[in-house]
């Protein structure tokens, strides 16, 4: 199987969350025989050759991010330049992530995602979908780099999966999302004690961005 | 006092602007015609949220918007729609709202959330063309949800002639 990756996020390659996800999937694809292209969107150059790739091939993958409850909109931007129809028939599947890690926060896009493949001449192979991506590039402490090496690591058995089966439409995807919700119980304890931890860390990453303000300050409240 | 409404507007005819003041009320509204303005893409960096809290990276355009924003209370957008959703043009306006919200995170509505940086923010939509009504509206209620607001709800603006479905 040769498969077309595109990652549609706007973020340069080298700092991507999605690339990250994509570099841990095709592991699983190589290991399970199968090549790969990869197309980032944040680069305008790879547009064209992705457009052609996207025409000629019949197994298109496209990576993205959840940004505003939807697709983002360089990715938009981008759809709108593939052709409708198509001389040869192709199968779009997609992993959708986000940084909140409730999968109800990724099911409207999934919805969206599921109806765009028909609009572009092509079926449907499922959606990937999980959140709380958006720690993956801050791995400074040991734990936090476990449970990121973990994530991505069910991201390369997962593209072992997409070999085997084809698609995304198996079991094994749709137990991937996780939970949906975050229990009541969640709500109480982040509100006692995770709370204050999540902002220290959120504190030590911006002074580690080289941060000098709050980060709930409000630069434009007097600016008139 | 006065309730200020701002209108994005991402679609390029200006005989829109009758329906947008016939569909949208409000004392205070100011529309902004995005059309010609520049303004990019999010590209997605965090330094809004972490580097340099509530400002955008990107110099362009967009930088006046957010500063209206800070005074308003509601806010709308107008849209062309492709996909059966809001096309590029009208997403890109919203995606650029990040720092309008700040890094922390807490619960509302039973979600995870990031806090708002000022104050709530109202959303609804006007859009042009086919799209799936049902589904704008759920979009519009997540979006209001996010900037801690609710939905003043979704429009279908109808070429003189069309019929209502
Ligand atoms: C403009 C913007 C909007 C976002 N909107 C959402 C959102 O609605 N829900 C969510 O869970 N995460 C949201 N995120 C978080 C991203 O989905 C998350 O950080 C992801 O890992 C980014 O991947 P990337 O580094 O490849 O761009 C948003 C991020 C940005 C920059």
């Amino acid at each position: 199987m040769h498969v077309v990756i595109i990652n549609g996020s706007p973020r340069v390659q080298k700092f991507s969350n999605t690339d990250k996800i994509i570099q841990s999937f095709v592991k699983g694809l190589q290991a399970s025989g199968s090549s790969y292209d990869l197309y980032s969107l944040s680069n305008r150059k790879e547009w064209d050759a992705a457009r052609a790739s996207f025409i000629s091939h019949d197994q298109i993958i496209f990576a993205l991010p959840l940004f505003v409850e939807c697709v983002p909109s360089i990715m938009l931007e981008f759809l709108e330049t593939l052709p409708t129809e198509r001389q040869q028939p192709a199968q779009m599947s997609f992993i959708l992530h986000g940084g909140f890690d409730e999968g109800h926060q990724l099911r409207l896009c999934e919805r969206f995602l599921q109806s765009l493949p028909a609009q572009l001449g092509c079926t449907y192979g499922g959606c990937l979908v999980q959140g709380g991506s958006f720690l993956i590039r801050m791995r400074d402490d040991e734990k936090m780099k476990k449970t990121m090496t973990k994530k991505l690591d069910a991201y390369t058995k997962m593209g072992q999966s997409f070999v085997s089966n084809g698609n995304f439409m198996t079991t094994e995807a749709c137990k991937f999302t996780g939970s949906e919700k975050n229990p009541r119980i969640a709500h109480l304890l982040f509100r006692l004690f995770i709370k204050r931890l999540v902002r220290k860390k959120f504190e030590r990453y911006a002074q580690q961005w080289g941060c000098t303000r709050p980060l709930d300050d409000k630069p434009y409240l007097n600016s008139k | 006092m006065k309730m200020k409404t701002i209108v994005l507007n991402t679609i390029e005819e200006h005989a829109i602007s009758d329906k947008i003041s016939a569909l949208i009320k409000g004392d205070d509204m100011e529309v902004i015609n995005t059309s010609g303005m520049k303004i990019a893409h999010c590209m997605g960096c965090n330094l809004c949220w972490l580097k340099t809290p509530g400002i955008c990276a990107i110099k362009d355009d967009y930088e006046g918007i957010i500063k209206k924003l800070v005074d308003a209370e509601n806010l709308w957008l107008v849209s062309d729609t492709r996909f059966g959703f809001v096309d590029w043009r009208g997403k890109r306006v919203m995606d650029r709202i990040v720092p309008m919200l700040n890094m922390y995170v807490e619960f509302r509505d039973g979600l995870e959330r990031h806090e708002l940086r000022y104050h709530p923010l109202n959303f609804g939509l006007l859009y042009k063309g086919q799209a799936d009504q049902e589904f704008l509206e759920e979009w519009s209620r997540r979006v209001a949800s996010n900037l801690a607001g609710h939905s003043l709800g979704v429009y279908n603006i109808r070429k003189e002639g069309e019929p209502c479905m």
